[in-house]
């Protein structure tokens, strides 16, 4: 094995670049043996390149709290809730495009199906609790970090904060702009009639106006005002800079085991919601009929967002799991 | 069933049995691996070749490595020193007494099988 094929090593080292740098440094050097004896007995084989694959993507996926890997029961439940966090952004950036478009349709005339009906109350109702649930879990977390900069222990804290509040106060803003720009909403006399307020399903709009099949379009996104455009642009940024914000200040704030206990109760109950407003989506784009002939029609955008919010689920139950898993590990102690 | 010991989050004490859940698909693997060493320790290479020798299957580089890790995290084997670049790994006593409560559970779930199989099918 110390006469190594050059050829082998090379391979060896290609294929160690699945792998994250902490995993390379403590199993590096005995992984690449390994994989330089496996190219000698079998120089061609897909398998062992998959397989290396799908290895190096669970080992980079280990911080996240959702690959199984034993780590300590608080850390466990900091990760799991990071990642929700993330993956509720996701589905909340698709979530709400579809919620606003139903809103903003609704301010002009009732939906003309019971589906869409049915749908519109479930969304908002669930919207609601996203929002109580959103105050419920911040409170703690945002005392924790107030305690520890008023005990001058801020100490990694400062970053995430600062991405958090920039990311929340330039999608505030700007959602307030083109929302309030836009006449089809807010500014409308004819708004208001609808279940959800004008404003608010204004602001829904312009913070998901990202989120649209004009992407695919270049020649009528051309005709877009620059300003628009330049929003639909940075708007996601600044949504990952929120979410990244948030997810780091969790990891970070040293929350308090009954803390993490409650934190992880709660996003239990936002399984429920997610789960609920989901049925709500897939009922008004299966029933809610497709092509422009009424305010409510679903769109390619909508079918691709219910995929996407699908999997974000599929995965924030796995997040979710593993918090709980992490929340009995906190009893134990 | 498959069952996995715990490290008790208060010590290093060799755990509670629980059933296995964290390993997922690495389950089998594991399993191999614990059997493997169960006879002294290994590196890498030479636990692919003991594998396919008892149990005729070759465990490819990346699930052999993202078990060992596991095995690892779960504190059921250690690694030892080495002059070289091959680390062999040991099997620990909380590795050990898992091993045995796997397949005492597995000869039981064997036994019942082989016994309902002759009661209807008749002795092989």
């Amino acid at each position: 094995m110390s006469e190594m094929p050059e050829a082998a090593a090379r391979r060896a080292a290609r294929l160690l670049r699945w792998y994250p740098r902490d995993w390379r440094a403590r199993y590096g050097d005995e992984f690449a043996e390994l994989l330089i004896a496996d190219i000698g007995e079998r120089p061609k084989s897909r398998r062992r390149h998959a397989d290396v694959a799908i290895s190096g993507i669970v080992a980079r996926l280990i911080p996240t709290g959702l690959t199984g890997h034993a780590i300590d029961p608080a850390d466990q439940v900091r990760a799991s809730l990071a990642s929700l966090g993330c993956l509720l952004g996701v589905f909340l950036s698709f979530g709400m495009a579809m919620w606003s478009q139903l809103a903003i349709g609704w301010q002009w005339s009732e939906p003309d199906t019971t589906a869409t009906f049915a749908a519109m109350v479930l969304m908002s109702g669930t919207m609601l609790l996203f929002s109580a649930l959103a105050v419920l879990a911040a409170v703690p977390i945002a005392w924790r970090v107030a305690t520890r900069v008023a005990r001058r222990q801020s100490h990694g804290l400062v970053l995430p904060s600062l991405l958090f509040f920039a990311g929340a106060a330039f999608l505030v803003i700007g959602s307030r702009h083109f929302g309030n720009g836009w006449p089809g909403t807010g500014g409308h006399p004819w708004a208001h009639q609808g279940l959800v307020p004008g404003g608010v399903a204004a602001f829904a709009w312009a913070s998901t106006l990202s989120v649209s099949s004009y992407w695919a379009h270049p020649g009528a996104l051309s005709s877009f005002p620059a300003a628009e455009l330049a929003w639909m642009a940075v708007s996601p940024v600044a949504m990952i800079f929120l979410v990244t914000g948030a997810a780091r200040t969790i990891r970070r704030a040293d929350l308090s085991p009954g803390t993490l206990r409650y934190e992880a109760f709660l996003a239990h109950v936002t399984a429920f919601g997610m789960l609920a407003f989901l049925s709500g989506a897939c009922a008004w784009v299966v029933n809610g009929g497709f092509g422009p002939r009424n305010l409510f029609h679903a769109g390619t955008i909508d079918m691709a967002g219910l995929i996407v919010m699908a999997v974000a689920l599929i995965v924030s139950y796995r997040a979710i799991q593993r918090a709980r898993h992490g929340s009995l590990g906190l009893l134990e102690r | 069933m498959m069952f996995m010991a715990k490290e008790t989050p208060q010590g290093d004490e060799p755990g509670r049995i629980e059933p296995l859940g964290t390993f997922g698909r690495y389950a089998g693997p594991a399993t191999l691996i614990l059997a493997s060493l169960a006879d002294g320790s290994k590196h890498g290479y030479a636990l692919t070749k003991d594998i396919e020798a008892f149990a005729g299957v070759r465990l490819a580089p990346g699930t052999l490595y993202e078990a060992l890790s596991r095995l690892e995290g779960q504190g059921l084997i250690e690694a030892m020193e080495s002059h070289d670049r091959r680390r062999p790994y040991r099997l620990t006593a909380m590795g050990a007494a898992t091993l045995r409560a796997h397949l005492d559970a597995q000869r039981r779930v064997a036994d019942l099988g082989l016994r309902r199989l002759a009661s209807s099918w008749g002795p092989a």
